[in-house]
Formats: C-alpha cells, sequence, structure tokens
C-alpha cells in the first residue's frame, strides 16, 4: 500500500548529523571497564604528541645548523624519518582503541536502524575528542620535557632548552596531523561496522599471508642498497639518496615484517610444548600485521644502531674527531631510546587493549581453572616472539653489512659497543615493564568478574 | 545414570549465604549432588541460581556456608581453600561449559580440548591425540584442525563439552550451556552433554531457563529470592 518515499539527500544527511548529535551524549557515558579504554588511547596520544614535537623540534635545530656542517640538516631529516613513522603508527593503534571501544555499541545502533553515515560520524567525532584531549596533553607533556632534553650533548655543549620551543604554529600544525591521524585510523578500523553491524562479532579468518610483498620489500631493499653503492657525486647526493633509501626501507619494511612473523609463528606453533607456548604462537600467527605493528618501531632503529653503533664505536678510537661524528653518536644512541619508548608504549596500550577486549574470555578461562600466571605468559610471548624476531632480524641485516666494522669494534671499543648493547637491553626492560603494566588490568578484571 | 545416594555426596553444601552490596543473591542455600546425578538449577534472572553454581564450582566463596566436594583423593572444604587451591581444584577435578563456549578463537578444536590436559602437564602430542577422541566421541571427527570461527554455534559448544570433559572431571558445571542455541541443536548439545557426563557415571550441575532442558536432568532445584524453592525429580528424561 505505501509508496516508497525518496528521501532528499539533503533532509537525509541532516537527519543523520540531528541523529548523531542526539545520540552522542548518551554514548558518551562511561562504566569503569569502558573508562580504561578512554584512559589508554588518551595517554598514547599524550605521549605521542609530546615525542614528535621533541623530535621535530630537534630536526629543526639540526636545520638550523647547515653553517656548522651540512650533514646536519640532512641527518636530523633521517632521524625525523625513522621516529615519524612509528610515532604514526603509535597514533594509529591508539585510536583503532578508541574506535573499539565502541564497537559493540556501534553494532547495536546499526542493527535499531542507524545508518552507516550515523555510525561513522559518531565514531569519527568520539576518537577525534580522545586524540585531540590526548594531544593537547602531549603539549604540556613535551613542555616538561624540553628542559631534560635540553640536557642533551650535542655541538659540544648541550642543546639548550631554548633553542628547542617551537612556535605556536608548528605545535598546532604536529596536534592538528596527529588528530588527523586519529580520525583516519579511527574510520578504517570501522568499516566492518558500517558494512555490517553483524560482523563485528563473527570473527573472520585472518587473510592469509602472501609472500609477493614481502618479496617487493625484498627486492626495494636490495635496490636501495645498490644505488648505496655505485651512488656519485657530492656529499649532499649522497646524503639525499640516503635518506631516500632509508625512507623507502622503513616503509617497505611493513611488507617483510608481518610475512617474517607469519612464517616464525607457523614455526612456533609446530615447536609449541606449553598453553602459553602454544596460545602465544598462535595469537602471533593468527594477525601477524598486528603482531608487527607492536614491535615495528625497533626494526630499522636496530639496524641503524648496529650500522651506526658499529661506525661510531670506531670513530670514537681516533684521537682528533670531528664533532659530527661524535654528535651522530649520540643521535644515534637518542633515536634508540625513543623508538624503545614508542615501542613500550604501543605494547602498554595493545595489550592493556588486548586483555579488556577479550575479558570475558579470560574470566571464564580463570573459572575453568587456568590460572592467571599462564595467561600472564602467554601475552608476554605474544610481545617477545615479533619483539624478538624482529631485533634479531634487523641486527643481522645490519650486522652482515658491516661485519668487518663490528668485529673491528668488539676489538678495539669494546666499551663503546657497550654503550650501544646497555640501551638494548634497557629497551628491552621498558618494554616488559609496559607489558608488566597491563598486568594489573588483567587482575582486576580477573578479579571483578561480575563487572563482566 | 548411575547415581549413587549411599556413598558420600560429591559436593554437600550447607546454610550457603552470599550478598554483593545491599543486594542478597544467596540467603540460606543447601543442597547435595550425588555421583552420576544431573542437577538443573531454575529460576528468574537475579534469584541467585548463577551465584549458586559458582560457589558450588568454587569460583567465589560464599559469606557464610560451606561447601564440601568428594572428589578421588578425599573431601575438602571448597569454600575453606585459597584463591589459587580452587583454581587448581577447578582445573583437575571440575569441567566447566558456558553459554558461549569462550573457546580461545586461535586455536584449533583440538588444541582447545588439549588446553587442560597441557596445563596439567600432559605432553602436546598426547593431549592432542586425547582430545582427537573426545572431539570424535561428540560427533566432531575431522574437525579437529578447524578453528571456532569455522564451527557453527553447536559444533563449538560441543567442543567446550570436550573440552569440559578432557580430564574426566568428576563433574561438570554448565551455565546455560544452550542458551544461545536454537531448539534441535539445544537437543543436541543436551544430548553430547549429557552423554559425556552422567552416561559415563560423572555428575552434572548445570543452570538454566529452558524447562525442557532441564527436563532432561535427573533433578530440578528451583531457586527464588536466594532461595531454594524447591528440590524434586524431572518429570520425564
Amino acid at each position: 500500500m505505501s509508496a516508497a518515499v525518496a528521501t532528499p539527500a539533503r533532509s537525509r544527511d541532516a537527519g543523520d548529523v540531528g541523529a548523531v548529535l542526539r545520540l552522542l551524549p548518551l554514548l558518551a557515558r562511561t562504566d569503569r571497564q569502558s573508562l580504561a579504554t578512554l584512559v589508554l588511547p588518551v595517554v598514547a596520544f599524550a605521549v605521542t604528541t609530546a615525542l614528535l614535537l621533541t623530535v621535530v623540534a630537534g630536526t629543526i635545530v639540526f636545520i638550523a645548523w647547515e653553517e656548522r656542517d651540512v650533514l646536519y640538516p640532512v641527518l636530523g631529516a633521517v632521524a625525523c624519518t625513522l621516529l615519524v613513522v612509528p610515532l604514526v603508527t603509535l597514533s594509529g593503534v591508539a585510536a583503532r582503541l578508541s574506535a573499539r571501544r565502541r564497537d559493540d555499541r556501534l553494532a547495536t545502533l546499526r542493527l535499531l536502524g542507524a545508518t552507516g553515515r550515523s555510525v561513522t560520524l559518531i565514531a569519527l567525532i568520539e576518537s577525534t575528542v580522545v586524540a585531540a584531549v590526548g594531544a593537547i596533553a602531549g603539549v604540556a607533556l613535551h613542555v616538561v620535557l624540553v628542559p631534560f632534553v635540553g640536557l642533551l650533548p650535542f655541538g659540544g655543549a648541550p642543546l639548550g632548552a631554548g633553542a628547542l620551543w617551537l612556535s605556536p604554529g608548528t605545535v598546532v600544525v604536529v596536534v592538528v596531523l596527529t588528530v588527523a591521524v586519529a580520525a583516519l585510523a579511527a574510520a578504517s578500523g570501522l568499516r566492518r561496522v558500517r558494512i555490517t553491524p553483524l560482523g563485528v562479532r563473527a570473527r573472520t579468518d585472518a587473510p592469509p599471508l602472501r609472500g609477493l610483498p614481502a618479496l617487493i620489500g625484498a627486492a626495494v631493499i636490495v635496490a636501495g642498497f645498490l644505488a648505496l653503492q655505485v651512488v656519485d657525486g657530492g656529499i649532499l647526493v649522497f646524503a639525499a639518496v640516503i635518506s631516500v633509501v632509508l625512507g623507502a626501507t622503513v616503509a617497505v619494511l611493513n611488507l617483510i615484517g608481518p610475512w617474517l612473523l607469519g612464517v616464525i609463528g607457523r614455526i612456533q606453533v609446530r615447536l609449541a610444548r606449553t598453553p602459553a607456548q602454544l596460545i602465544a604462537a598462535r595469537a602471533v600467527l593468527e594477525d601477524p600485521k598486528a603482531a608487527w605493528r607492536q614491535v615495528s618501531g625497533v626494526a630499522m632503529t636496530t639496524f641503524i644502531a648496529v650500522v651506526g653503533g658499529a661506525g661510531m664505536s670506531l670513530i670514537g678510537t681516533a684521537q682528533d674527531i670531528d664533532q659530527i661524528l661524535v654528535d651522530i653518536r649520540v643521535g644515534v644512541l637518542v633515536t634508540l631510546a625513543i623508538s624503545f619508548v614508542m615501542v613500550a608504549c604501543t605494547v602498554g596500550v595493545t595489550q592493556a587493549s588486548a586483555v579488556l577486549d577479550r575479558r570475558e574470555l579470560w574470566v571464564n578461562l580463570h573459572r575453568a581453572g587456568m590460572a592467571p600466571e599462564t595467561m600472564d605468559g602467554a601475552r608476554r610471548r605474544q610481545v617477545l616472539i615479533p619483539l624478538v624476531a624482529t631485533v634479531v632480524f634487523s641486527a643481522c641485516v645490519g650486522g652482515i653489512l658491516v661485519l668487518p666494522l663490528i668485529g673491528a669494534a668488539v676489538l678495539f671499543a669494546p666499551l663503546s659497543l657497550a654503550v650501544v648493547a646497555a640501551c638494548f637491553a634497557l629497551g628491552f626492560a621498558s618494554i616488559l615493564g609496559a607489558l608488566a603494566a597491563s598486568r594489573p588490568v588483567l587482575r582486576r578484571v580477573l578479579a571483578d568478574p561480575e563487572s563482566v | 545414570m548411575h547415581v549413587h545416594p549411599s556413598s558420600p555426596p560429591l559436593l554437600h553444601a550447607v546454610g550457603l549465604t552470599k550478598s554483593f552490596g545491599e543486594t542478597t543473591a544467596l540467603a540460606g542455600v543447601d543442597l547435595t549432588v550425588h555421583r552420576g546425578e544431573s542437577v538443573a538449577i531454575m529460576g528468574a534472572s537475579g534469584s541467585g541460581k548463577t551465584t549458586l553454581l559458582h560457589i558450588l564450582a568454587g569460583i567465589t566463596t560464599p559469606d557464610t556456608g560451606v561447601v564440601t566436594y568428594t572428589g578421588p583423593s578425599g573431601a575438602v572444604r571448597v569454600s575453606e581453600l585459597s584463591d589459587a587451591e580452587r583454581s587448581r581444584l577447578r582445573r583437575e577435578q571440575f569441567g566447566f561449559v558456558f553459554q558461549q563456549g569462550f573457546l580461545l578463537p586461535e586455536l584449533t578444536a583440538a588444541e582447545n580440548v588439549a588446553l587442560p590436559l597441557m596445563l596439567g602437564g600432559m605432553r602436546r602430542g598426547d593431549a592432542e591425540a586425547h582430545a582427537a577422541r573426545g572431539l570424535a566421541a561428540l560427533g566432531l571427527a575431522g574437525m579437529e584442525g578447524r578453528r571456532p570461527g569455522q564451527l557453527s554455534g553447536g559444533q563449538a559448544q560441543r567442543v567446550a563439552i570436550a573440552r569440559a570433559q578432557a580430564t574426566g572431571a568428576p563433574v561438570t558445571f554448565a551455565d546455560e550451556p544452550t542458551g544461545a542455541l536454537d531448539s534441535a541443536t539445544s537437543g543436541e548439545v543436551m544430548g553430547a552433554l549429557l552423554g559425556s557426563t552422567t552416561g559415563a557415571g560423572r555428575s552434572l550441575v548445570l543452570v538454566t531457563h529452558d524447562e525442557g532442558v532441564a527436563a532432561r536432568c535427573s533433578r530440578i532445584v528451583r531457586v527464588r529470592d536466594g532461595l531454594v524453592l524447591s528440590d524434586t525429580a524431572a518429570a520425564s528424561r
């Protein structure tokens, strides 16, 4: 009887926005569990923004040091490239956590008839607000960090806090970019909700990992190294080629890393003997891309630390060395330290998020008698398998390239090499610390199962 | 079914009370479960039936009252054990089946079933072989390598039953084991659950809203406002 009524696009849009505005205050309410999934991304965005601002400030300082040595701006740009990619990854992880908190509610809204557009708008607005709050907190954190970063010795003296203050315009650009990345990551993470409201709960198989992207990635790296061998020209040309090769390598590592972890996951599944080993190996194999995302930040830095660390150790043995070489050594250590902080932060957020995502499963396995220590063991291995694999792989690639340098460094400059090794040890400790920080989240979930 | 009312009861609960803040979940419950018996606990939402199941299984402790479990190695007061001791008791002596199954999604069906055996120290190869036999007994032969996402609701629940039975638990606790299933699948799952518990001389304690499911048990305990309203033999099996 009733004829189909064509709703004009404009009024439909207006209806969507109106519905979103009415729903937002209701959806903004939080309970204790979902509060944690709000706080975690805020903290992650704060750390991301603070580190980004600090890295940008350092890069700007080195760009201004061009008169001292033309290498300063190039090396500053290289360090910036190395750190910005994983920082964007961390931002994406935080955004996905923030958006996933809403998965169930948004799927329910879809079932109740909300349009895909409304759901997307809600997710985007919420994730953007969370990211903005975190980014603003990050600006404050950056202000606190600057005096300490200013103590780092570059150019023969401490950098000084004064040199690191950014203009308000630069701060605004960094904050806006961080929030924009968060919005994009949230939108991509919620595509499933928009497409099918039931799909969120129905677990589908991870797509099989293909070797072709890994092969392409390996080819790009080989081509890059060949380019470095044949490049001819001034120091600026050489430095520019190095920057491009490093940038390309960082990008293609994301093609090789997940494939490599998939292969390692398969081997680990076969070798697993204990429940913790089996659960961890299966979890890595289930989603090697997610496992890679957690630790990818250390891949390139490890490579640089091995190559640069060996070279710089040997340079340190010379009687009379250029200041820039001393600065490169400090720069390598600072880059390594920042990348480990990023990975620790990513691991902390991802693991806490994983506990909250799977709280019903953990609670019921605990009810069935699985000890929390077994769960902790599985979660620890789930991080350590990809982390160790990534570090060993990157260190091997770097080590093979500069094998004679490393051998010489072991003989002539063991102390400098030990500093790089100690930096690695501290980095691993910080990641284990971040993992341990998610343990109370699991304990609280297990201790208060009635809220599940 | 082999019920042994003359031997010491498998589970014996006396004077159980439990409150959550201002809400009284149990107000003094006595209950006995014998070997080979299947007991359905029924009641409206908030009546205290799930709390009763959790206390009997040592998942939570009562405010007052005692639960005694007489297993193969003698009698233990479940409610007086430490958290770690209760975890161990649940792992080694009790089986659990929940409404959603709660299988680890990354693990295969056989690995999920093998998990409690591996937790008990059995070698992985032996545990998976044992698990495969358990799955086959429940009509899931050939599905050992499938993951929960590749199984239907009824199949996943039968995997959960196989996991609960893997250690040969003398008693299995089931919380709405058919709550998420249609009536035909629900009947199949109940058949599998009863066959692998009471059918093998073991006991089953389950919480359900479904009269049809309860009717297949040997006893029905009805709970209201934290008290046992009635405790009767089921009208039909």
